[in-house]
Formats: structure tokens, C-alpha cells, sequence
């Protein structure tokens, strides 16, 4: 049985100088700013929605989309705030405004293409094409959001997972909204809180969540 | 009389400051460091409601911690609310564990015992447990921290490895070779 002094001398003995983690907002700034460059990018490839300019002059499409991002902002920087042990949980509320802009507009837009789209349309062919948008925007976000957090080793990971995973949603539905006319924002959300939902539940699972064992 | 605790945070500059040094690898520092929240750590664990004989284990699980985020602490900001939040996460949940565990067993009631108990080997697992205690002091001194971390104190090859200062490789090959020394000695006897 190693004493605890014993412990503290191996501990010291085997230190090495660490490089501190930036602090949330600056880590937080460098994940919007590439989500934002992928969303700008996927816009630049596939081109705007082809009614774009008749939702010039849909308040509600604005509000949404901005909600969307919005929603990705604030919950990106929630999620690097609540990773680190030291934080508020109370920034765990910081999305909520956004994400109330950005759901008030499922309800509308949902009826409102619904009714718009003609008999007959080419669904399955335009549903692929948001898939791919949302797995385009998704995947990469994922992965560099998952291993920026890793690198805090969160004590409790569980809200930090689904923080990022409303981060990631928002980010991909605000790129959904600018390319694709079929209205697909429930289906982004769902897409993005089933993972984040089975890594929770995993982690609970194993008793300690992967995420904390993420290279330092 | 004991002691008082700490108050959290009265060393707060001077922990602030030894830490800051800790992640620059100022060992001095870090040993001075892990030394003064010591106390704090122990006051902690105990008003958590752990036992007596859990308090030791829960401050070293504590220490393990704090040494594997360590670059997550921001030298700006007060150190004794992030090793407060370090250490409270910790301790809350070894006591659920506890609590868990203590819930699993059955206490033994009297009327279950109908007949006295059969007379147990007990000199004879007096006598291995002392063959064993005798045959790890005698291995090599790597072999033998290989086992006091892995096995007696069940820690795993990354905390052992943090603990001790060996590489994980390192502590596999010296706990293979300490099983194969270990079962030459007891078979010897």
C-alpha cells in the first residue's frame, strides 16, 4: 500500500510542464470560426436555397437561421465553459434564448413548406442532399469538438456532451437552412442528440465516459 | 485537540502561485503544493461522510485527479474553488460508490446462523499472507512498486504510471516479470 507522501514524491518525481488549456472563450471563438468557414464553404459549393429570394423577405426564415447559429455559438461556448471543473452549471442556460429563436421557427416553416411543395416533387433526391449537408457540416465539427473537450478530461462529461451536441445541431441546421428548401431542422437536432445520447448513456454505463480519457 | 482545518483559500495566493509553477514542472513547487492542500483534502473527505479507513484512498484518488487536469487550471482565476470542485466530484463519488456497495450487501442476522462455524484455515492464511508480504519485499524495488500500485492499491497503469514516474510499457513488463518471480518464491517454500 503506497502512503500518501509516497504518492505526492512519485507524483512530483514524474512531473513534466504542461501547456495550459486557453480559456473558453478563446477555444470557443476557434470552433465557431470553423464552423462558420464550413457553412461559408458548403454555401460556396452547393449555392444557396433556390427560393432564397423570396425568404429575403421572411422575418421568420431570419430569425430561425440566425437562432441556429446562435444556438451553435452559445452552446459551443457553454460547453467549454462546463468542461473545465471550476465553472457555473448555471452557463449550462446560456443557449436557451437562442435555442427558443430557433425552434420558434419550426413550427411555422415546417407548414409553411409543407403546403409549399408540389405534389410529386423530388423529395427523396433533395432529403439525400440535406443529409449529406448535415453529415458535412456534422462530422467535422464533431470530431474537432471532440477532441478540444477531450483535452479538459471534464469531471462530468455528460452535459458537456450535450452541449456540444446542440452546438453541433445549430451549426449544421443554420448551413441546411441556407442550401436546402425542404425544412429539416428537427431532423438535425434528433441527428446530432442520438449520439450525444448513446455516449452519455455508455458513459454512464462504464462508470467513467470516454471523453476524459481524451489525450491531454 | 485536533488541528483546525484550513480554511479553504488561506494559502490561496501561495497555491495559485505553486501551482502556476507546478504546470511550468517546478517539482519542488508541486511536491510543496500536494503537501498544503493535504489537510484540506483529509477535511474535506471527512465531512463527505466517508469512513474513517476511506479517507486516505479518497484524498490520494483526489491527488491523482488534480495531477491528471492539471493544465486545465487557469492561474488568473482563485485555486481553491477549482481543487474544492476537483475534490467534491471526486468525493461524491466514491461515497456513491460506497453507498452503492454497502446497498448490494446483506447484513448477516443472528437467526441465519444455525449451527457454529466450521473451525476456518485462518493460521495457515495468516502464514501465506505473511509468505506473500515476504516474498514482494523481496523483489527488485521496481518490481515491487509495480505490484503495490497495480495490485494492492488497484490503481490503473495510467495512475501507476503517474505515481511512480515509469512508463506504462515499463510497468507491464516489470509486473509480468514480479507475477513469475513471485510464483518462483511461493513455489520454492
Amino acid at each position: 500500500m503506497v502512503s500518501t507522501d509516497q504518492l505526492i514524491a512519485g507524483l512530483a518525481e514524474g512531473l513534466t510542464p504542461v501547456a495550459r488549456l486557453a480559456r473558453p472563450w478563446a477555444r470557443a471563438l476557434g470552433l465557431v470560426l470553423l464552423a462558420s468557414a464550413i457553412i461559408l464553404l458548403l454555401v460556396l459549393l452547393r449555392g444557396l436555397r433556390a427560393d432564397m429570394a423570396e425568404r429575403l423577405a421572411d422575418g421568420a426564415y431570419w430569425l430561425q437561421l440566425a437562432g441556429a447559429w446562435l444556438t451553435g455559438v452559445a452552446a459551443t461556448l457553454a460547453a467549454f465553459e462546463v468542461s473545465l471543473p471550476d465553472r457555473s452549471r448555471r452557463w449550462l442556460l446560456l443557449p436557451l434564448p437562442a435555442v427558443g429563436l430557433w425552434l420558434s421557427g419550426f413550427g411555422y416553416t415546417c407548414l409553411a413548406d409543407w403546403i409549399a411543395i408540389p405534389a410529386g416533387a423530388p423529395i427523396a433526391r433533395d432529403s439525400l442532399r440535406c443529409l449529406e449537408t448535415i453529415l458535412l457540416t456534422s462530422l467535422p465539427l464533431a470530431g474537432v469538438l471532440w477532441r478540444m473537450l477531450g483535452r479538459a478530461r471534464p469531471l462530468a462529461p455528460a452535459p458537456v456532451a450535450w452541449m456540444a451536441a446542440l452546438a453541433i445541431a445549430g451549426f449544421a441546421d443554420a448551413a441546411h437552412l441556407l442550401i436546402h428548401v425542404v425544412q429539416a431542422s428537427a431532423l438535425v437536432l434528433v441527428i446530432n442528440l442520438i449520439p450525444a445520447a448513446v455516449i452519455v448513456t455508455l458513459g454512464g454505463l462504464l462508470g467513467r465516459h470516454r471523453l476524459s480519457r481524451a489525450p491531454a | 485537540m485536533a488541528p483546525a482545518d484550513p480554511a479553504p483559500g488561506s494559502d490561496e495566493t501561495d497555491w495559485s502561485k505553486l501551482m502556476a509553477d507546478s504546470q511550468a514542472g517546478d517539482r519542488e513547487a508541486y511536491r510543496r503544493l500536494l503537501q498544503s492542500i493535504l489537510p484540506y483534502l483529509r477535511s474535506l473527505a471527512r465531512r463527505t461522510g466517508l469512513g474513517a479507513d476511506e479517507v486516505e484512498d479518497a484524498v490520494q484518488d483526489v491527488l491523482l485527479t488534480l495531477h491528471g487536469i492539471r493544465h486545465s487550471y487557469d492561474p488568473a482565476r482563485p485555486f481553491a474553488p477549482w481543487l474544492t470542485a476537483v475534490a467534491r466530484h471526486r468525493l461524491v463519488d466514491r461515497r456513491r460508490r460506497v453507498q452503492r456497495r454497502v446497498r448490494r450487501e446483506t447484513p448477516l442476522e443472528a437467526e441465519a446462523e444455525t449451527l457454529p462455524a466450521a473451525p476456518t484455515y485462518q493460521p495457515e492464511t495468516a502464514s501465506e499472507v505473511r509468505r506473500l508480504k515476504a516474498a514482494i519485499a523481496a523483489l527488485p524495488p521496481g518490481q515491487r512498486q509495480a505490484v503495490e500500485l497495480l495490485k494492492l492499491k488497484e490503481m490503473s497503469l495510467k495512475e501507476a504510471s503517474a505515481a511512480s514516474g515509469q512508463s506504462i510499457s515499463a510497468l507491464k513488463v516489470a509486473m509480468h516479470r514480479a507475477l513469475l518471480r513471485l510464483r518462483r518464491l511461493l513455489s520454492e517454500d
